[in-house]
């Protein structure tokens, strides 16, 4: 597995401020891609009608998935394919694995696939003695600097061109340059060899359409369908709810997940695939696998609460308007899964207290739910996440985070409804401010355990009446 | 699926249906997920595609036109297969072969490509034409293994695909072509330039006119529906990975060519 690192976020997220070349990298990437999106976006016609379609569309999906992966699973196995259902990330990878050792595979090219990150595929098939080559140019970048992908479409948004050419010419040999029509010719030419020499290939599914029993990749690169055509074998692996009912669907879904992604009308390329190559055709694989994930999905599914988060088609827009995600970047989240969206999945895949500061981290401006082509409400979400880690939650196994806190606002709800006893603690509390330091308006520094709200601005002092007291003074 | 699969579906079905409050078992769903008749505006959609009068597919040309521009996708409209066969040649001539020295075309085996007559035209220039075509003569006797193993060496030695398409949508300047045999999907991705030649009455609206096509259309519905494979290409292969700077050619073509057949009589289908 992807080592999961969420509970390093506070020190990551530190470490990430601190990077002067990350900073630059990312707010650079924000500014155009949030750009070049919203643009393209109020370019639709009927903009904000493909969104609330889209959204039935993907709901009815998910409230629905058992009927629609049983005619996925149907159509691709009439078509000779096989398809593999895996509840974890343990039970993907031995399927991987077996099937690679029973065709005596050594060399795979994948194409990149959040899912595959998910269940850690890469590691295991190197365990195995399989060499595995990243073939999207982002992803081929992060895999020669030996780091994960930092965001979901575009995995090395956080390396300058200059770090990708000195990184091309320590790795490749090429002689440096921070051309980036140059270094993308340089990846061109290396993954040209490793594409032709793979056994076989292994993408993720954007969505599949349970009506006609295929998946589809999309991509901009052609790697992906490399990945797909060449090899003998292509195993594709999709999480269970990345899934539409009818062809008709993928019109807007597809659309929206394009514009969402990068502006684009339609990304380069959309492939429908529903099985290995037929007895009489000239290329395509000779066997075709898909293994749909589970991984703690039907968890979520049986939530109601987040049951929403499952529509996600990762177009990755939440990311590129997430003031957090802009200033930390994709590898202090510590999950496959980063910046809002990752906010809400890893702490419901790995534990919500495991990763609670990824949920506490985020601002709730609000700015993911209005980016998100299908109104996903994630800082709904990431409420209802915090309220568990306030009051714990036996179903989630949460356990109660700051009792002391608990009991503090326990206190304080009592104080308040008994005018007398408030006014007493007020005059107090006006009188004890007066060792706090700070100036005559405003307190610098609370003492524990109020600190933190003093950590980065000051406080204005209390008045020392009570605001109905004020307020009758007032009139 | 062997039996220990089934098995594992089941498990993992029930647990869905656990999740979502079904009963175990459960099949299908009241009021129906999928159709099996089209709506009647569907139909009526097709009906008026179909129906298109020469000048407002000349107007899907222009769109095209326009939309195929930004993606760095040429569109050359020319009268007759004739024509057409000179635009490829002069295409042909332009390319540079990017891997080997050799400048060599692949072609898919289809009725419009065939009328392009490509050996005959590219003869003068020396440019050897080869159909990725088990059937191809010169193929046969062979095992299908090692025709397949010539067939893919040959295209990845050539420089130029030229493939027909099953339809190309003007809104996004996509075309649409399905894999069969004699059209293997390889030629519109490993090549340096892919050359596509279409008819006028091959232009659809949109995507949402695509889409109503592939599933409700009358050959679409009797024949075929999508194959094991479909491919949707827009523009040639780019990648933006690199501090955002779009790059073409980053796997796939750099050069992407639709040449479209716009004389009265042309018709892919014959």
């Amino acid at each position: 597995m992807t080592r999961i690192r969420t509970e390093l976020f506070r020190q990551e997220a530190g470490k990430a401020l601190k990077n002067r070349h990350l900073q630059e990298a990312l707010s650079d990437f924000q500014e155009r891609i949030s750009k070049a999106t919203a643009t393209a976006f109020s370019s639709l016609p009927d903009a904000e009608g493909l969104r609330l379609e889209a959204r039935r569309a993907r709901m009815r999906a998910i409230e629905n998935l058992d009927v629609l992966l049983e005619r996925l699973a149907d159509k691709i196995l009439a078509r000779g394919g096989r398809v593999f259902f895996a509840r974890d990330a343990r039970e993907a990878v031995e399927y991987c694995l077996e099937t690679a050792r029973r065709l005596g595979v050594k060399k795979v090219v994948k194409g990149k696939s959040m899912v595959a990150e998910e269940i850690g595929l890469n590691e295991a098939l190197q365990e195995a003695d399989i060499q595995v080559c990243e073939t999207d140019v982002g992803e081929f970048i992060v895999q020669l600097a030996g780091e994960p992908p930092s965001h979901i479409i575009a995995p090395a948004v956080h390396k300058t061109k200059m770090e990708v050419g000195r990184l091309f010419s320590e790795k490749l040999g090429i002689p440096y340059t921070d051309d980036p029509v140059a270094l993308t010719r340089a990846a061109r030419d290396a993954l040209r060899q490793r594409f032709l020499e793979a056994d076989m290939g292994i993408s993720g599914c954007n969505l599949a359409c349970a009506e006609t029993g295929h998946i589809t990749t999309v991509s901009n690169e052609g790697n992906i369908r490399m990945a797909s055509t060449l090899p003998r074998v292509h195993i594709a692996i999709m999480g269970m709810e990345r899934i539409a009912a009818r062809l008709a669907d993928h019109d807007v879904l597809l659309r929206l997940l394009c514009m969402g992604a990068a502006g684009q009308r339609l990304a380069g390329y959309v492939s429908y695939l529903g099985g290995p190559r037929q007895p009489d055709q000239e290329d395509g694989p000779d066997e075709f696998h898909l293994v749909v994930l589970d991984n703690g999905r039907s968890r979520i599914l049986a939530d109601e609460d987040f049951r929403e988060i499952l529509c996600c088609i990762r177009c990755a827009a939440c990311l590129n308007v997430c003031p957090v995600y802009g200033k930390i970047g994709g590898h202090a989240y510590g999950h496959v899964y980063c910046g809002p969206v990752g906010s809400v999945l890893a702490p419901l895949f790995v534990g919500v207290n495991r990763a609670k500061d990824l949920c506490l981290g985020e601002t709730l401006c609000g700015a993911c739910r209005d980016a998100c082509p299908l109104h996903i409400d994630l800082p709904g979400m990431l409420l209802r996440l915090r309220s568990k880690l306030a009051d714990g939650d036996d179903g989630w196994g949460v356990k109660r985070e700051r009792p002391a806190e608990k009991l503090f606002f326990m206190l304080w709800a009592g104080l308040v409804r008994s005018p007398g006893l408030y006014a007493l603690a007020l005059s107090a509390a006006a009188f004890l401010q007066r060792l706090l330091p700070g100036a005559k308006d405003t307190i610098t520094r609370l003492p524990y355990p109020f600190h933190e709200w003093t950590q980065s601005r000051d406080i204005k002092r209390l008045d020392g009446r009570a605001f109905r007291k004020r307020w009758k003074e007032l009139r | 699926m062997n039996p220990s699969e089934a098995a594992d579906r089941t498990r993992f079905m029930e647990n869905v249906r656990r999740a979502l409050g079904f009963p175990p078992g459960r099949r299908e769903v009241p009021g129906g997920l999928f159709r099996d008749r089209p709506d009647r505006e569907v139909l009526q959609a097709i009906h008026d595609a179909k129906t298109r009068s020469r000048d407002s597919r000349l107007e899907l040309l222009e769109l095209l036109r326009e939309r195929a521009g930004p993606l760095k996708t040429g569109v050359t409209a020319v009268e007759d297969a004739g024509a057409a066969a000179l635009a490829v040649a002069r295409l042909v001539r332009e390319t540079c072969p990017e891997w080997g020295v050799e400048k060599r075309v692949a072609v898919w085996r289809h009725p419009l490509t065939a009328r392009l007559d490509l050996p005959r035209i590219l003869a003068d220039s020396d440019v050897p034409v080869f159909t990725a075509d088990l059937c191809a003569p010169g193929l046969e006797g062979m095992p299908a293994e090692e025709s397949r193993e010539h067939i893919r060496k040959s295209v990845v030695e050539s420089c130029i695909g030229v493939t027909a398409a099953d339809y190309c949508v003007a809104d996004t300047a996509t075309l649409v072509m399905k894999t069969r045999p004699g059209q293997p999907r390889m030629l519109s991705l490993v090549p340096s330039v892919h050359i596509a030649v279409i008819t006028l009455d091959q232009i659809l609206a949109d995507l949402r006119e695509l889409y109503a096509f592939l599933r409700w259309e009358t050959r679409e519905r009797e024949e075929e529906g999508l194959t094991n494979c479909m491919t949707m290409v827009t523009g040639p292969s780019k990648t933006a990975d690199i501090e955002l700077s779009m790059v073409h050619g980053a796997h796939g073509p750099r050069g992407l060519h639709i040449v479209v057949i716009i004389g009265p009589a042309a018709s892919a289908a014959n």
